[in-house]
């Protein structure tokens, strides 16, 4: 305890550079969370954006499908499925689906696209993105066969409005061409023209009967989750109670690749760049915390002389360091907070930037173009240690230094 | 009414026309005339098999081309139809067998069956789609027909039908509009319209001569409407009917083979 105050008391022999010091290890936890919060919120926006397009966080499906996704693969007995996925904890919503491509043709126009057949009473807005995003008409009702959502450039290229008919032409079971006739019922506009120009809702009593599946045959059932974080456990967890070799179950990880590599990728840079700061920040520290020892010398060659153990010594640079980081620490939660409270509710806006760019999207989601920041409870943990610990490990080659000084030696010189 | 695009272009020979099952809309008597009128062109032109040879002439915006073709077909379902010239494509083939279409290219040596996602596609540049040549049979289903002109019009004696698609049938058409001679009972003009009432293509027939013993369109051209220097026109040069083909010249196989 003696040594602890002792060390406190040292640290401020010197207050200017000791807050300097201070000051560079909040400027490091400052950008750490800065970086990292963009990241986790960033990420998790994008990935539930993602998973309500259409895979979900989870995926269950026939084998086979997520590597070539043909009409004949196809689940079986979806409704018992989907009742006892929704029965797990954390599930937030689960929908039987279909998922395929087709030609879509108005009298002037065709283009190709895919299709997500839906049971309409169990989207809804908030599990579904494309529904979300409608901006003209309703939603098909469950008995409304003829009912199609479209997106705006599909309608504008195949120059349609709502309430006029499109037919679409696809293959069923057998390999057969089989078309069909719809009406607009709605049209949506997410602001990605890809998705907007190739992606239409059906229902799906209607597909299935148009392709030759069964009532309860679909192409998958795609889970939506209240934390994307536990995706991979619970598409285990779902695999367990499935117990069957004919399903699979994916996370989003697995389906929806484009978006993982972009994160992992996007993830990547971003700690290297952090590691990158962390380094200069602790050779700045240890720069300090050095010269601290140095121009004590003759100070620890009398304390060793009159009987002070190196490991005490040593023990004593390494707890400086330890209360360095404390308060480094505490004027780093202090300097970051108002900025971390600022991004978190009001958040930086890029939209002018974004409109002159037409849209932002990456990885096959549209970006939010005010960038808001959120940190994992994890992510919090690690900066917070990650920041501690570089400044502790920052003093231990000053403490080695210390404890290797020579008593006689340094007293030798006046 | 792509029933008779295609089976004019392809096969001249074994259209069929829209014979309607459905009643509503119009008068019945309109309705039971228009189908009489209908079967009896139908009739006129049908055969069991047809051969012939014709040209196909594909202007569009970016590139004009000029191909010749032979063409058998058999029954509503079975068609094949070879490139002769250019040289350079002679040998590329289509094959119609009841509801799948297959392309065959030699240079390659490749059988392609098309995926619903290239019905839609241009079938070998031109403007008719590859759906055109597929859907055919199902075309009675799908329109109820109904005189809606009967008479005088640019001093020849004329008959209009107007083909309404049917609520559920997969037709892209609000109405198709079809004109045709009154004692020939040949066809002069198809228009298709789409839900809005607007034009988006254009059928003519002209160019009419003795073929295969009877007269008919020789020429047959096809417009978009709002393109209106493109066109996809068809040139009989030899028709035969009723000839005797065997079932296997429209296999996959007979495709690889030339005749």
């Amino acid at each position: 305890m003696q040594l602890n105050r002792l060390a406190w008391k040292n640290l401020w022999r010197n207050k200017r550079r000791t807050l300097i010091t201070g000051f560079s290890i909040s400027l490091g936890v400052f950008l750490s969370v800065t970086f990292t919060g963009t990241g986790d919120y960033t990420y998790t926006n994008m990935i539930d954006a993602s998973a309500t397009m259409g895979l979900g966080h989870v995926t269950v499906e026939a084998k086979g499908f997520n590597d070539s996704p043909t009409l004949d693969k196809r689940l079986k007995n979806t409704a018992k499925l989907r009742s006892e996925i929704m029965q797990l904890d954390n599930v937030s919503n689960a929908t039987v689906r279909i998922m395929g491509q087709a030609m879509f043709a108005s009298a002037s126009k065709s283009v190709g696209g895919s299709f997500l057949a839906i049971n309409p009473t169990t989207e809804s807005a908030e599990f579904n993105l494309l529904i979300r995003a409608i901006t003209e008409g309703e939603i098909f009702s469950t008995n409304d066969h003829r009912g199609i959502i479209i997106g705006s450039v599909m309608a504008e290229k195949l120059k349609l409005k709502l309430g006029k008919k499109i037919v679409y032409t696809t293959t069923d079971v057998n390999g057969d061409i089989v078309g069909e006739v719809a009406r607009i019922r709605a049209i949506f506009k997410t602001g990605l023209d890809e998705v907007d120009g190739a992606m239409v809702l059906l229902p799906i009593d209607q597909v299935r009967k148009t392709l030759g599946y069964t009532h309860d045959e679909a192409s998958m059932i795609t889970v939506i989750i209240a934390d994307q974080r536990r995706a991979e456990e619970m598409s285990v967890q779902i695999a367990a109670i499935i117990n069957n070799d004919e399903i699979e179950t994916l996370s989003w990880q697995q389906t929806q690749r484009d978006l993982m590599g972009l994160i992992t990728v996007d993830k990547t840079t971003n700690y290297l760049s952090q590691i990158l700061i962390g380094l200069v920040i602790a050779a700045g520290i240890l720069n300090t915390l050095l010269m601290g020892v140095m121009e004590r010398t003759r100070e620890f060659g009398i304390m060793m002389a009159i009987g002070m153990p190196p490991s005490v010594l040593f023990r004593l640079v390494i707890l400086e360091s330890f209360w360095l980081a404390i308060l480094g620490l505490i004027m780093g939660v202090i300097i970051t907070s108002p900025w971390y409270y600022y991004l978190y509710y009001i958040g930086l806006d890029f939209t002018e930037m974004f409109d002159e760019m037409g849209g932002y999207s990456a990885g096959g989601v549209l970006l939010d173009p005010v960038i808001h920041v959120r940190l994992f409870k994890e992510s919090i943990i690690a900066i917070l240690s990650g920041v501690f610990s570089l400044t502790l490990i920052s003093g231990l080659y000053p403490a080695w230094k210390a404890v290797k000084t020579n008593p006689v030696d340094t007293l030798k010189t006046i | 009414m792509r029933a008779l695009i295609v089976s004019v272009a392809l096969l001249l020979a074994s259209i069929t026309l829209p014979t309607g099952a459905v009643t509503v809309q119009p008068s019945d008597a309109s309705i039971t005339r228009a189908k009489e009128i209908l079967k009896g062109i139908d009739d006129l032109w049908r055969g069991d098999s047809s051969h012939a040879i014709f040209s196909m002439h594909v202007r569009t915006e970016h590139y004009q081309r000029t191909m010749q073709m032979e063409a058998w077909s058999k029954g509503k379902d079975k068609s094949l139809v070879k490139i002769l010239k250019p040289l350079k494509e002679k040998g590329t083939a289509s094959l119609k067998s009841g509801k799948h279409l297959y392309s065959y290219l030699p240079r390659t040596d490749r059988t392609i069956r098309l995926t619903s996602g290239m019905m839609m596609g241009s079938w070998m540049g031109s403007h008719f789609t590859n759906d055109d040549l597929v859907d055919e049979s199902r075309m009675e289903e799908d329109y109820t027909p109904a005189v809606t002109f009967e008479g005088q019009r640019n001093g020849q004696n004329i008959i209009e039908f107007a083909l309404i698609p049917h609520e559920d049938a997969a037709v892209v058409w609000g109405k198709i509009i079809m004109t045709i001679f009154a004692n020939s009972l040949l066809p002069i003009e198809e228009i298709f319209y789409d839900e809005d009432g607007v034009e988006t293509r254009r059928m003519t027939f002209s160019d009419y001569k003795v073929m295969a013993g009877a007269e008919r369109p020789a020429v047959m051209r096809v417009t978009p409407t709002d393109k209106p220097d493109e066109y996809t026109e068809i040139i009989y040069e030899k028709l035969e009917l009723n000839v005797d083909l065997k079932d296997s010249l429209f296999s996959i196989n007979s495709l690889k083979h030339r005749h």
